[in-house]
């Protein structure tokens, strides 16, 4: 009566396919060899160069991540629903540049706080609008969401110069004592972003909205036919990625004090590096936000680090790819080696 | 009880832009019933399936479940009406926990103000995933598996013991025995056969035809998209029924 089915013929027809590992113990290994990674990086500069460990190089080190996280979250929601999101970089870049002309437009006829809040509510509004022309072009229009993205990719970027003439936008100075005040290393900025990141990380590993978010990256026919709205629920996680990008077009003006229109143009590919560093899944359904985090930190150490042993920073894109390609090598190396 | 079938089709069609995959196809399904719905590939099995489970809609004509016309939106709808479909091969998420794919769309969320947030009671799902599961008849490692760690027969394991615990009258199988071994295969109908004593009433989809015929009641056969023959499986062969599905025999 019972179907136990470790019988050899079976295993023959239907070798399994997938990775086979034990995701617990799975995701406990390649958090902990992240972690191990990052702390090794960290006392390695400070051994070559003992001002990396000064208070006010740590807290730069924690701004430059904050930059990164949401954007990397973002595409952790993506990725793991089986798709991807080339356009954050450009959201980030035309949120910033037209939230910068409101306050601009607005500087003086009222106090300096709800300037910020409006701008970030113009910012916010921006990532909604760039989202939802994805998540209706990828669910309505039914395109690939490489094809998609890469279209609101191209024409965000092209619009931000636009409306910007090539140069930054705005200039409240003000702005940016945001960015350099706040609590031991962290800026009140970080502290805000580690607080979405955190509440991000809940959503994505205990929620039914991050259990779906799986299921459809895992596979998106027993998704459906479990009942699951998964054109909705697609739609929902760009529209969610927009806003996260948003939100990191008003960081960058705060940081900077002004919009502009190429500091985070190539913010997509960074951010893709953090999750594949990481341990996402390109091809959906495995990650995890802590990874993407841990992502970051190793990105943003290395590429800060570096000048403290003297590379010149022109070499940053070039150890970006280096280490893009040693994550995305290990990944490869453990999937065949399980899949005996 | 009303005499009622629990799941009736009226006069069903369907097609795919100038495909025509389905013609006027009608037919009653009893509770307690086992009906094996067998024809070639292309015959319109799969479309068929996909209409009462909700996946698409038809054309034209009706769908009655207990006496009662209903049109499904979504699969959602058609489970909520106590159809479950188990689909061929592709019916698991194999990066999820066996508890996680036997409660997917399903979640049991924490007691509370949490669970209004959405917050799922995850060692709740694995455990009653495994008490249902046995209940079946069916025993899966226990501990927080992901799908992709199990064999290929344990993989259709749970999916039909998924379909099984969840169905209130009707429950699709399509093609459950394929790359099972011949022991993996009987406790499969096995487990069919169970499903009918509990009162649910099976349709069974298969290319086998000798586990048609050893299990069901009835045999429905498609051909181009139409019903050929519907009679019980006594007055079938083998030879009868593969000439049936070629249309080589009347």
């Amino acid at each position: 009566m019972s179907v136990q089915s470790s019988s050899v013929e079976a295993a023959k027809a239907t070798p399994p396919t997938k990775k086979g590992n034990s995701l617990g113990s799975l995701a406990t290994n390649q958090l902990t060899i992240l972690l191990v990674v990052f702390v090794a990086l960290f006392f390695y500069f400070g051994s070559q160069n003992a001002r990396f460990f000064r208070t006010g190089e740590i807290s730069s080190l924690v701004v430059d991540f904050s930059g990164l996280v949401l954007l990397a979250i973002a595409e952790t929601y993506v990725i793991v629903s089986g798709g991807i999101d080339l356009s954050v970089g450009s959201t980030v870049a035309i949120s910033g540049v037209l939230g910068a002309e409101v306050m601009n437009h607005y500087q003086g006829h009222m106090g300096q706080v709800p300037l910020l809040l409006l701008g970030t509510l113009i910012c916010a509004l921006v990532g909604l609008v760039v989202g939802t022309i994805n998540a209706f072009l990828i669910t309505v229009v039914n395109m690939v969401p490489f094809v998609a993205t890469l279209i609101t990719l191209s024409a965000g970027a092209g619009y931000a110069l636009v409306v910007s003439g090539g140069g930054d936008v705005g200039n409240i100075q003000s702005a940016i004592i945001w960015s350099s005040t706040g609590w031991w290393i962290f800026t009140w900025l970080s502290l805000i972003v580690l607080v979405i990141a955190t509440v991000m990380c809940i959503v994505l590993h205990f929620t039914r909205y991050g259990r779906y978010t799986f299921a459809i990256g895992s596979n998106d026919f027993a998704a459906r036919a479990a009942g699951i709205n998964i054109k909705r629920h697609i739609a929902s996680i760009y529209v969610l990625s927009g806003l996260l990008s948003g939100l990191v077009g008003m960081f960058w003006f705060i940081r900077i004090g002004a919009g502009s229109p190429t500091t985070d143009a190539t913010a997509n590919l960074e951010a893709i590096a953090c999750v594949v560093i990481g341990g996402v899944s390109l091809t959906g359904g495995m990650g995890s936000v802590v990874g993407a985090l841990l992502g970051c930190a190793i990105l943003t150490i290395v590429t800060d680090g570096l000048v403290f042993i003297n590379v010149p920073p022109t070499w940053n894109q070039v150890v970006v790819g280096a280490i893009i390609a040693i994550a995305a090598a290990l990944q490869a190396l453990r999937g065949t080696r399980s899949r005996r | 009880m009303s005499n009622a079938p629990l799941l009736e089709l009226r006069s069903i069609s369907k097609s795919y832009g100038s495909v025509q995959a389905l013609t006027d196809v009608s037919f009653k399904a009893h509770a307690g019933e086992v009906i094996g719905l067998v024809g070639d590939n292309g015959a319109g099995k799969s479309t068929l399936i996909k209409v009462i489970s909700g996946v698409h809609a038809p054309d034209s004509g009706d769908l009655l479940v207990n006496g009662e016309a209903r049109h499904w939106k979504s699969p959602h709808d058609s489970m909520a009406a106590g159809i479950e479909t188990l689909y061929q091969d592709s019916g698991l998420a194999p990066h999820l926990t066996i508890g996680a794919n036997i409660f997917l769309g399903r979640e049991l969320v924490r007691s509370g103000p949490l669970g209004k947030l959405g917050f799922l009671d995850q060692r709740r799902m694995e455990r009653q995933a495994l008490e249902e599961l046995d209940k079946v008849g069916i025993s899966v490692p226990a501990g927080r598996k992901t799908v992709s760690d199990l064999s290929g027969g344990q993989r259709q394991a749970v999916a039909i013991g998924r379909a099984v615990m969840w169905a209130k009258n009707v429950i699709i199988l399509d093609e459950p025995t394929n790359h099972l071994g011949a022991r993996q295969s009987q406790e499969v109908l096995n487990v069919i056969r169970a499903a009918r004593e509990q009162g649910l009433c099976v349709l069974f989809i298969s290319h086998t035809l000798p586990h048609v015929l050893e299990v069901c009641d009835r045999i429905v056969v498609l051909r181009l998209g139409s019903i050929v023959r519907d009679d019980p499986t006594d007055q079938y062969t083998v030879e009868s029924l593969l000439g049936t599905i070629t249309g080589l025999t009347k």
